[in-house]
């Protein structure tokens, strides 16, 4: 009686398991197969033999798909260093320092939480078309490279709960508020810090709707825009398509092994994206 | 902590002269501590912001200059049904994802917290398709809805045309949002069902319940706030869903799955009728901010009952 029903709960996991799967799994068999076995074999068949062409094409011809994971990484690099290094001064500033408006300021970081992405999207277009930097690196990263509200507000949280003792102490001996945040507060706020690292280069990888709307043609689009112009272009050739998709969702996979841990329980506790 | 609130106290009855100076060189500090968060706020949250509500008051196509129209905007956008039409869709889409991967998620959690070996692997590979990215998911489902080629037709044995019937394509582009995002949520009730503490759990024993009667009269009851914070995120989030719609229909057919961003998008982008896409937008805005200010209001409350 008891096994049986062990067998059931393990039979109806495993089912999901293979459901959440198998769009993976399928995807990826079809970036391994030559047009032709596509077209004459079934869409469920293992690719035989394994070829390596699909991304060949990808990497070296003309839909430049190596510039956009380039372009790709450079931007996630630099929105992540920029949103870190600004949230966790101003997250040490709301959470430490005594200021007039601190709190009314904070309030403001809090209200723009609300605010859904395809709002921004249409002001923002305008403003960068304003600045002449539509279709440029800068334009893609700038709106976003200063300030992350919701990683202020986890790191302020944390940065709360360290006991004002220790920052007392490092007072005391001399150190000014730069010392204190670089020496005594950030060594003892590497999980958060973790979290919000993995969050945000998370969130920029699979950035989609900013990336289309201030991009055109093949010079400073990520790889999701590249993804999505692919399978416009070459709407039908599925093995072209397919690798493009893996190219864009391996590397999370891969960090994803790696991190985990750590990447379960950041989104358990900030419930992101 | 009460010794370095004296060592404070003396250090500041000492330098009293110097109190309002060293208070005022704080105040730069902070302010420099925060200026390039703050300007990144400002310029590119707060006055977008102002940018769009002044935006729906005009018409401007981004060629000829913007011109005042008062509230023609909101009357065309009010009228014409498009928005009308989408604003149905969207809440369609709640209504079908929402309970659809809260029960999944529930049940999937009640099932990974049995304490069998493997859970944890399990639930690591639920999450797998919330932390990809939903445009490259979208256009691997597109393939997998292909009439031509496509997974799932070969897998049943005929040709469906998933996203081009009217009837059929709104509630794929749901099994495709829903198979996203039932990791999250199993996520959040594994969490809250492994917080209950075991002795209420023994006590519901020990008063006779089964199985069934401890999940509904024991752990569902105490998983109330998981499950408000679950519904109100999944609503935030089902409101914006963007991706997958513009991978897999575009909004069609016949603007069957037309969701509001999709809608603000299309008229912005496409149609270049900014001032109408202002419009939606701001009234997107006002909605989320309803919802979520409501929320806020039943968590208060609800605090505050429960404390008497």
């Amino acid at each position: 009686m008891k096994w049986t029903r062990t067998l059931l709960v393990y039979l109806v996991l495993l089912t999901g398991a293979a459901l959440t799967l198998a769009p993976f799994v399928l995807s990826v068999m079809t970036a391994f197969k030559t047009p032709e076995q596509f077209a004459r074999r079934s869409s469920l068949s293992w690719p035989d033999p394994v070829t390596l062409e699909n991304f060949g094409v990808l990497l070296t011809g003309r839909t430049e798909f190596g510039r956009a994971i380039v372009i790709t990484v450079l931007a996630a690099l630099l929105l992540v260093a920029g949103q870190l290094l600004f949230s966790i001064m101003a997250a040490y500033a709301f959470a430490r320092m005594r200021f007039p408006g601190r709190d009314a300021l904070f309030w403001v970081y809090l209200s723009t939480l609300m605010i859904p992405a395809i709002v921004l999207v249409i002001p923002l277009y305008l403003m960068m078309a304003q600045l002449g930097l539509r279709n440029t690196f800068w334009g893609l990263v700038l709106p976003f490279a200063f300030a992350s509200p919701y990683a202020t507000f986890l790191l302020r949280e944390y940065f709360r709960g360290i006991p004002q003792d220790l920052v007392d102490a490092a007072r005391l001996d001399g150190a000014n508020a730069l010392d204190v945040l670089v020496e005594v507060v950030v060594p003892l706020s590497r999980p958060i810090i973790a979290t919000v690292t993995l969050i945000t280069v998370v969130s920029q990888w699979n950035s989609f709707l900013w990336p289309r709307v201030i991009t055109t043609g093949n010079d400073w689009r990520p790889i999701t825009v590249a993804t999505a112009s692919l399978q416009s272009q070459y709407n039908g050739n599925w093995t072209l398509v397919m690798a493009a998709t893996t190219l864009a969702v391996v590397p999370l996979l891969a960090l994803f092994l790696v991190f985990q841990k750590q990447i379960v329980r950041s989104i358990a506790i900030t419930g992101f994206k | 902590m009460a010794v370095s609130d004296g060592i404070r106290q003396r250090a500041a009855t000492v330098q009293r002269p110097g109190l309002r100076r060293a208070r005022r060189r704080n105040a730069i500090a902070g302010y420099a501590f925060l200026a390039p968060s703050l300007f990144g706020v400002a310029c590119f949250l707060v006055l977008p912001v102002l940018v769009v509500i002044w935006l729906s008051f005009q018409s401007w196509d981004l060629i000829s200059p913007a011109r005042w129209v008062g509230l023609d905007n909101y009357r065309s956008v009010l009228t014409d049904g498009v928005f009308a039409n989408s604003l149905l869709v969207t809440l369609v889409f709640v209504v079908i994802v929402i309970p659809v991967q809260t029960v999944l998620g529930l049940f999937a959690a009640t099932l990974l917290t049995r304490g069998l070996p493997g859970s944890g692997v399990l639930r690591t590979l639920y999450v797998l398709p919330w932390i990809c990215a939903p445009l490259a998911l979208g256009v691997v489902w597109k393939w997998i809805f292909a009439p031509t080629g496509g997974a799932l037709n070969a897998i049943i044995g005929h040709r469906v045309e998933w996203l081009s019937e009217p009837q059929l394509a709104l509630p794929a582009v749901c099994a495709v949002v829903i198979w996203t995002n039932v990791g999250y949520v199993t996520l959040f009730f594994m969490a809250g069902l492994l917080n209950i503490p075991a002795y209420l759990l023994e006590a519901g024993r020990l008063d006779g319940a089964g199985p069934a009667a401890l999940f509904w009269h024991v752990k569902l009851p105490l998983l109330r706030p998981t499950m408000f914070f679950v519904l109100v995120t999944s609503v935030i989030s089902t409101f914006q869903i963007f991706d997958q719609v513009y991978a897999l229909t575009g909004g069609g057919p016949q603007r069957r799955t037309d969701v509001v961003a999709a809608r603000i998008y299309y008229e912005a982008f496409e149609s270049f009728s900014f001032g109408r896409a202002a419009v939606m937008a701001v009234i997107l805005l006002v909605i989320l901010v309803a919802i979520t200010l409501a929320q806020q209001l039943y968590f208060q409350r609800r605090i505050t009952y429960e404390m008497d």
